[in-house]
């Protein structure tokens, strides 16, 4: 039995993932690249989150170029600004805010001036200001920043009286270094001006600016544009050093428009303070004071060191694909929706689309759910249906499902009953990894449950649906039912969560599990809990179904274990690294997955899906299914793929033979094959299995096709099995063969004639 | 025009069909895959055509173009 491989690179199939509309609506729930909270509540948008780190990090000079962007003035500004910053940060939750004001003046007098870029080409258009005062200063920066040509004209006597009109805040020595810079910028000034001219002035500029004081009588200006449609002068009322400074930026954006003959109040982008839906997990701040005495640069560091950095990352923080691909949510689903959206050329995110464990623990970590592995899971499905997924990364375990529900599937009903009232499902893994275990609890509940308990030995069908084959997931489900419903339609004992998980979606079936069993009937004689500690690794399959976690909680407490829980438990657990295929798409990631699982905690493991009990032994912890403590089995040493499938068929032999008392037929093939421990694991880690070696030497049989190396004596042959070639490299032993390698390729090779 | 080559394995002499007994020559052979093909010489048996793949040339070249054309 094989499955079809997709027919061409050459389909140009495409079906959209979803409208354009529900992608923005889901990447709108990433809040990661919201601004901070300081950010947000500055209406100059100082990036105070960069310019902390930096002085963190004791880098004044990028600090003071970060504070620079905001403003003209930074000595002026610091001085006085009201800071709406720090009232919004997010320690005065629990203690101080950060001083980000004192910060700014640190950055002033500790930041060493940057070089000077290359002079700009001036704009052709003039602007004149008319006044002085706080508005008018910073205007006149700003627009000197745009390079306009500027013509300031004041009452005032000279460039130092301009400067001291609103400024006496500000401290003597930042004063002089604001008035060097002031003298340093290419601003034209015409000083003892009589401002009352301001109409005959105003001739030949092309855009005209003045401070409020300086046109009294205006009272159509509109305070978003600082404009003045009546007057058409750029002015406005503003209050305080922000105020000013922020009336300033408005000001110079008019200012641009005006000077190229367009409205001022179009296309002005997001102006002022906004609104933040950043989300910032406080659990482990604690609550601090301001450290910032008289100023210090040394002060400055350590006051800059309280900053948190608010960023949400609490999904990447949990997950280690998501820490694998270095992505936010936002753009792996941006991505992903335009990978699935390409229909020439290379696909870059196949991979991450086919790595994720679609575990749903960003669902349950984000404060806003947002769901990676159900993205992962759409696009899947729809590359099935362009016909763009390729079957290679699923390929096993596509036909590993195929094995379970065919050679070692087994449905019976407990002898002496037609129908039974129960049917225990334990699951592929289980049978795979502890077939001793699946024996006994299955002669357990016959034992101790009345109406008959059947055996029902597959797969759920999880392992389709996780590679998005949708149409054999259909299959598998009906097939399944239609397997249940000769049994008298029973109540399912499900062995696994994911399989419970996975069979609730079937219409009309009641479903429970073995741990809701076992804790209504109670425990068998052979129960016993661990001697040491042990922590608690939660099924992903379990995810949202609590009476399943406290059940696992009740039984192993029940058998004297001592549980530890372990952050990221219940239902925030992470995936072992087998979920969503992980396992069989990409080993490297699975594999940080399970490390990831395992950083918690450095005791025992208890799990209660074989898979994770599986993958943790693998990685050298002692792991414990939560049945092998009940039935006091013990799974020892994580089988390799072949073993895997030797225990499914092989259980299913015993069970016949056994219980229902029925002959097996041998597993016999007519010949010896003998392997080192070497070629077995290189065979694991090739994903091939005996099997395969088997129906290579069996056609090698029939048709003596082989080659001799003469290098190294050995002789190889192959087969083409379904989509794979498989080459074997062997010496003939008596009675059978010795297995010395094996590989395999997917392209099929053919003799070309010419 | 002569058809462009991929790739050329030559045996040498250093390969025997063992059904055959004669020994491995180089041959022409096409790699197929996700309906791309691909003209290679590889060793060939010159009496009842079977081509031979080798361990390095199936896990390297052959790996890498077929992961390239899976992600198409």
């Amino acid at each position: 039995m094989f499955l079809e491989e997709r027919e061409s690179t050459h389909v140009y199939r495409q079906k959209r993932m979803f409208t354009k509309e529900e992608l923005e609506t889901r990447e709108r729930l990433c809040v990661h690249e919201q601004p901070a909270f300081c950010n947000a509540a500055c209406p100059l948008k100082l990036d105070a989150k960069a310019m902390l780190q930096a002085v963190a990090e004791n880098d004044f000079k990028k600090a003071l170029q970060l504070y620079e962007k905001i403003t003209p003035f930074p000595h002026v500004l610091s001085a006085g600004c009201e800071a709406p910053c720090e009232g919004s940060c997010l320690l005065c939750r629990m203690g101080e805010g950060v001083a980000i004001r004192k910060l700014e003046q640190a950055v002033c007098a500790y930041g060493e001036k940057g070089r000077k870029g290359l002079p700009r080409m001036k704009k052709k258009k003039t602007v004149a200001i008319f006044g002085s005062g706080l508005f008018s200063l910073f205007l006149a920066g700003e627009l000197q920043k745009k390079a306009y040509p500027v013509t300031v004209f004041c009452a005032e006597n000279d460039l130092q009286h301009y400067f001291d009109a609103e400024t006496g805040f500000v401290s003597a020595r930042a004063r002089e270094s604001s008035l060097l810079a002031l003298k340093g910028m290419d601003i034209q000034f015409r000083f003892q001006t009589d401002l009352g001219q301001l109409s005959s002035l105003r001739e030949g500029f092309d855009v005209v600016c003045a401070s409020w004081e300086a046109v009294k009588d205006c009272t159509d200006w509109e305070e978003a544009l600082m404009y003045s449609r009546e007057l058409k002068i750029v002015t406005g009322k503003t209050s305080g050093v922000l105020g000013a400074a922020f009336g300033a930026k408005k000001a110079a954006l008019s200012v641009d428009r005006l000077a190229q003959n367009l409205d001022p109040s179009n296309t002005r982008g997001e102006e002022g303070t906004v609104e933040t839906k950043l989300f910032v997990d406080l659990t482990d701040v604690k609550a601090s004071n301001q450290c910032i005495g008289s100023g210090t640069r040394e002060e400055a560091v350590a006051e800059a060191g309280r900053c948190i950095q608010c960023t949400c990352d609490a999904c990447v923080k949990a997950c280690a694909y998501l820490q694998h691909y270095k992505k936010y949510p936002r753009i792996l689903t941006r991505e992903i929706y335009n990978n699935v959206s390409i229909i020439m050329g290379d696909h870059m995110m196949n991979k991450p689309i086919n790595a994720c464990a679609l575990c749903g623990q960003c669902s349950v970590v984000c404060p806003n759910g947002y769901d990676v592995g159900e993205i992962c899971h759409i696009a899947r499905q729809n590359m099935v249906t362009t016909g763009k997924m390729p079957l290679a990364p699923h390929e096993f375990a596509l036909m590993d499902m195929l094995f379970s529900n065919h050679e070692a599937f087994l449905c019976r009903p407990q002898p002496g009953f037609e129908q039974c009232k129960y049917v225990f499902f334990p699951g592929c893994q289980a049978a795979a990894i502890a077939p001793d275990t699946v024996a006994a609890a299955y002669r357990d509940l016959c034992e101790r449950l009345e109406g008959g308990v059947a055996i029902m030995l597959g797969c759920c069908g999880a392992i389709c649906d996780w590679a998005g084959r949708y149409e054999m997931y259909d299959e598998t489900k009906a097939f399944l039912d239609e397997q249940l419903k000769s049994l008298g339609s029973p109540v399912v004992i499900a062995g696994c969560p994911t399989c419970k998980k996975e069979l609730s979606g079937h219409e009309g079936l009641v479903l429970t599990g073995i741990w809701d069993i076992l804790t209504e009937i109670g425990l068998p004689e052979s129960a016993k809990g661990l001697d040491t500690p042990a922590a608690l690794h939660d099924s992903c399959g379990a995810r949202g179904d609590r009476q399943t976690q406290d059940a696992i909680r009740g039984l192993a407490q029940r058998m004297g274990c001592t549980l530890v829980d372990t952050p990221y438990c219940a239902d925030k657990s992470p995936c072992c690294g087998y979920g969503g295929l992980t396992q069989y798409t990409n080993r490297e990631i699975a594999r940080k997955m399970t490390q990831k699982c395992l950083e918690r905690s450095e005791l025992p493991y208890i799990s209660y899906c074989m898979a994770c009990r599986d993958r943790f032994a693998r990685e050298g912890r002692e792991s414990k299914h939560i049945l092998e403590l009940v039935y006091g089995t013990n799974a020892g040493s994580p089988p390799d793929i072949s073993q895997k499938r030797y225990n499914r068929l092989s259980l299913k032999q015993e069970l016949l033979r056994q219980i229902w008392n029925e002959e097996t037929e041998e597993m016999d093939f007519g010949f010896n094959i003998e392997y080192s421990p070497e070629v077995t694991a290189l065979m694991d880690d090739r994903m091939i299995l005996k099997s395969d070696i088997i129906a290579v030497l069996q056609q090698l049989r029939q048709t003596g096709e082989a080659v001799l190396d003469g290098e190294t004596g050995l002789c190889i042959a192959r087969a083409r099995l379904g989509n794979v070639t498989f080459w074997v490299k062997y010496q003939e032993i008596e009675g059978g063969y010795r297995v010395f390698g094996a590989y395999s390729h997917r392209m099929n090779v053919v003799r070309r004639q010419g | 025009m002569a058809e462009k080559n991929y790739y050329t394995i030559d045996p040498m002499g250093k390969l025997q069909c063992m059904k055959c007994r004669v020994p491995l020559e180089k041959g022409k052979a096409k790699f197929m895959y996700l309906d791309n093909g691909f003209p290679v010489e590889l060793p060939v048996c010159p009496q009842c055509g079977f081509v031979y793949v080798p361990e390095e040339l199936a896990l390297g070249k052959v790996l890498a173009v077929e992961r390239a054309l899976e992600d198409k």
